[in-house]
């Protein structure tokens, strides 16, 4: 209620129809997914200036962001950010019109769960786990996620199965390997339908592609852009390599002190 | 869903977590084996003096003539004379006696030379009677009625001729050869040191002990026979053993090791205790057995808690062992525990998922420590029986096995709390960046 409030306070919310396919109330508050207002936040013991200062920022619904920056950029901390890991010490981040820091720790684990998928760099698999439960994992932290992929595929399994074909990573010969025994184009194709399952509205990648080669990361990125444009979802896309830049609708550089 | 990635992630590290469960499972069926044996060896005593009120003997420490008497571990140094016995055992508070002459042996078998009083009176846990698996009681002075377990490990039955020899184990010194003994009853099975003994008739011991001083003089014989030579007012003269035919009661130059005593009242007990440790005669000790095991126990219960606290020791080294190999997994597994929490596990759910294997590994411990007990009990009974005289019921865990297995599974799950405290420490800081 409180996040709701404050919300409509600092930016009127634009009504738009609800979103006949998924039918979430909280896309229908504002059609800005992030909205980032004086963010500050310095690392505790580093005394120097802050690591990420962005006076302000909006990523909305369906677009695609490119975040460059070297590594030691604070690529990682706004990712974090964003994803609601750490707070900020001044300023306010929205995700979906819901003040992360109103959210308290447990509250921002639960709302990450439901509304955000996340691509890692790489070793985005648990090795004990198979292919298809990989995918899955999600919908076990999150009964919204769970209750729309069921929606989608009949169920959490078939809606993997559906994304992992989309994917082109449906053959009866991949699911069945261990996931160890996949290429690493091949585990960051299993992380992105794990990202999507259950229709989280926004997908944050941090170095998704430095692990592939020119080919692989080509098709990687039509992959999950073709995804994510067919389910309007919001990309985060982190990578130091300003060649893949020219494919997204927004970058911003991270050097120090971020300008949006 | 972390129960099932818990049970997930230690199948994926089956062979580190199967170690875990061995280490765990060994020190556990320790513990427990340790607490079994105990229990069971203090039953299989208390069992074995069941009924009796008073133990006799000849002036010595009252844990000794218990120990010699009853259990047959050690020899009595002197014994008791016939006339003292014949005196004590007519008084008016007794109900029953019991005599008991100790000191030969066949193959490593303890032979007891007693009256068939012992059929009547001696008693096993509680108000038990001996029971004849075949044949019957002793009527002859060289019959012999055998207790289960000789029967069994010697293979013997109703007419096997038995020769016995003075002193006791397998390496006796003088073998009484001519004078063999008949067996004529086989007991059935006490769980007490019944079932380790052969019973034979006063008359026939007191035949082959004088045949033995009939024969020719043997200085290393004579040195063992020393003691009882000394006490034995009889010469050489005693009538050969082909001389007796049926029972033939009293013998007043006869000597016994000790006596059981049945009193009609309990109450008596320590008035008559008093009165045989006054005895006019000579001197003598009385002893409550009951109280006398206690002072058993006392002196044993040392080397117990010792076993006990050696046993504890293992099942700390156990879970120590769970200890490290939950740690070491940690540094492979916080990229784990990252991905995790960006599908939005949070840090207590992390915390309850090492914290999950710890109990897992535990819990498995404790069913493999326990079920290997029982594994243990039924392939090792007969061996425990015939080698230490420890007889083992099969039957459930006592309260205080479950408590020790409680704790055990507690004491896992406090240790399991480390690693995952620390995962919990790292799931904090890191948020969602794999270091690597």
């Amino acid at each position: 209620m409180i996040a709701a409030a404050e919300s409509s306070a600092f930016a009127p919310p634009v009504l738009k129809p609800a979103d006949g396919a998924h039918g979430k109330p909280i896309s229908a508050a504002s059609d800005n997914v992030v909205e980032l207002s004086a963010v500050r936040f310095s690392w505790p013991r580093s005394e120097t200036s802050p690591v990420i200062d962005i006076p302000s920022l909006q990523i909305a619904r369906g677009e695609r962001f490119f975040l460059r920056g070297a590594s030691g950029s604070g690529k990682s901390t706004l990712l974090n950010l964003l994803a609601g890991v750490i707070t900020p010490q001044q300023g306010t981040i929205r995700i979906l019109g819901h003040d992360l820091k109103m959210l308290g720790a447990a509250g921002r684990d639960r709302f990450r769960a439901d509304h955000v998928g996340y691509i890692f760099q790489m070793f985005n698999l648990i090795a004990y786990l198979s292919v298809i439960e990989n995918v899955t994992l999600p919908c076990y932290f999150s009964a919204l996620r769970q209750a729309r992929a069921t929606r989608r595929g009949g169920s959490v399994a078939a809606e993997a199965l559906r994304l992992l074909h989309a994917l082109d990573m449906g053959s009866d010969d991949l699911l069945a390997r261990p996931v160890t025994k996949l290429s690493v184009g091949q585990q960051q194709r299993v992380a992105v339908a794990r990202a999507l399952i259950g229709s989280p509205e926004l997908i944050i990648a941090d170095e998704p592609t430095s692990a592939l080669d020119e080919d692989r990361r080509t098709v990687f990125l039509d992959l999950l852009f073709r995804q994510c444009s067919r389910e309007r979802t919001a990309l985060v896309f982190a990578s130091h390599d300003g060649s893949l830049a020219r494919r997204f609708d927004r970058v911003i550089g991270l050097s120090g002190v971020g300008d949006a | 869903m972390i129960a099932a990635l818990a049970l997930k992630s230690l199948r994926n590290r089956r062979g580190t977590a199967a170690l875990t469960v061995i280490a765990i499972a060994l020190a556990v069926s320790l513990l427990i084996g340790v607490e079994r044996i105990r229990e069971q060896s203090r039953e299989s005593f208390a069992s074995t003096i069941a009924g009796t009120d008073l133990i006799v003997g000849a002036r010595s420490s009252p844990v000794h003539l218990l120990l010699a008497s009853v259990f047959r571990i050690g020899d009595a140094t002197s014994n008791v004379g016939w006339t003292s016995y014949r005196t004590l055992a007519g008084r008016p508070e007794v109900e029953w006696t019991i005599p008991l002459s100790l000191g030969d042996s066949h193959r490593g078998f303890r032979v007891v030379g007693t009256t068939s009083d012992y059929f009547e009176h001696m008693h096993f846990a509680g108000e038990r009677k001996l029971n004849f698996a075949s044949g019957h009681r002793f009527e002859r002075a060289h019959d012999a009625v055998l207790g289960h377990e000789v029967a069994m490990a010697l293979g013997y039955g109703i007419g096997q001729s038995v020769v016995i020899a003075h002193g006791s184990g397998d390496v006796a010194f003088t073998l009484h050869e001519d004078q063999p003994f008949r067996v004529v009853g086989v007991l059935e099975r006490t769980g007490t040191p019944v079932d380790r003994a052969i019973h034979v008739p006063l008359e026939g011991m007191d035949a082959v002990h004088a045949d033995i001083r009939g024969m020719p003089p043997d200085p290393l014989a004579a040195a063992v026979q020393a003691a009882r030579a000394s006490r034995d007012a009889r010469d050489g003269s005693a009538p050969r053993a082909s001389g007796h035919d049926g029972l033939v009661q009293d013998d007043s130059a006869r000597t016994i090791t000790a006596f059981l005593v049945g009193l009609k009242s309990r109450r008596d007990a320590l008035s008559l205790q008093r009165l045989i440790n006054q005895f006019p005669g000579e001197p003598l000790t009385a002893i409550l057995p009951g109280v006398t095991l206690l002072e058993v126990w006392g002196i044993v219960g040392i080397a117990e808690r010792a076993l006990l606290a050696v046993s504890i020791l293992v099942v700390v080294v156990g879970l120590a062992g769970m200890l490290v190999a939950l740690l070491t997994s940690l540094s492979e597994r916080r990229r784990e525990m990252a991905v995790l929490r960006s599908v939005g596990a949070r840090p207590m759910q992390i915390f309850a998922l090492i914290l999950g294997e710890a109990m897992l590994l535990t819990t498995l411990g404790i069913a493999v420590g326990v079920a290997m007990v029982y594994c243990g009990l039924v392939v090792g009974r007969p061996w425990l029986e015939s080698q230490f005289g420890l007889f083992m019921d099969i039957r459930g865990p006592s309260p205080y096995e479950w408590g020790l297995a409680a704790s055990t599974a507690v004491a896992g799950a406090l240790i399991g709390m480390i690693p995952a405290y620390r995962v919990y420490r790292y799931s904090l800081a890191d948020g969602m960046v794999i270091r690597v």
